[in-house]
């Protein structure tokens, strides 16, 4: 199996290629693959724990964390985060913060990679 | 090089698309791409179908939530999943792009 990295760089809330990411995530592991995701821009909405689930409202926070408990490495860039307020103590359990070099290394190292854009 | 091309809106991103080369490419149409694969304009197909040698792909996810089945859907169009999509990555392209 091999190992997928994936950039996000969504727009606004409810953006639609941050969907798309969690459910491309959620079928390669299924598949076996290892998967990175990398949340940069306002992808890093997923770095506030403590979200609700409406109707009719985009929610990737459940399959967020089945998906960390399956061992997708989730990783929100720390600079968008802390422009946005969300701190350290803010973030779910198992996700990471870090700087840009984070991204950049896996994308080096990964066997494919695909960078998400905004719309 | 085999390139992926994700295509996600529906907005005319010809100039940028019909720069990419490849020796082989396929076309992912995702979000409000989809409508590339359902959608004629003056009865004609969207130009990004006229890319020669090119392999054509749309996300049934995202057709369904937009109110399309694979009866609308173009011939030169193939309706996948979510998991083709990873197949299509990890086995038959190794690049990706992201228009």
């Amino acid at each position: 199996m091999g190992e997928l990295t994936l950039g996000v760089f969504p727009s606004l809330v409810g953006s639609m290629s941050l969907d798309f990411s969690f459910r491309l995530a959620e079928a390669a592991i299924a598949k076996g693959h290892k998967v990175n995701m990398w949340l940069s821009g306002n992808a890093v909405m997923m770095a506030k724990k403590g979200q609700k689930a409406f109707k009719d409202y985009s929610y990737n926070d459940k399959l967020m964390k089945e998906l960390i408990a399956k061992g997708m490495e989730i990783t929100a860039c720390e600079a968008c985060a802390e422009a946005r307020g969300y701190h350290k103590e803010d973030a779910p359990e198992g996700m990471k913060r870090a700087s840009m070099d984070w991204y950049l290394a896996k994308t080096v190292k990964t066997d494919r990679l695909l960078h998400i854009g905004g719309e | 090089m085999k390139l992926a091309v994700f295509l996600s809106d529906w907005r005319r991103t010809e100039d940028s698309f019909e720069r990419l080369k490849a020796d082989k490419m396929g076309v992912v149409l995702v979000g409000n791409g989809i409508y590339h694969a359902v959608v004629k304009e003056n009865g004609k197909d969207s130009p990004v179908l006229s890319k020669a040698g090119a392999s054509y792909y749309v996300l049934a996810d995202d057709l369904e939530i937009r109110g399309y089945t694979a009866a609308n859907v173009n011939s030169k169009v193939k309706v996948i999943s979510y998991g083709d999509i990873v197949d299509l990555i990890m086995n038959d392209y190794e690049k990706t792009a992201w228009l």
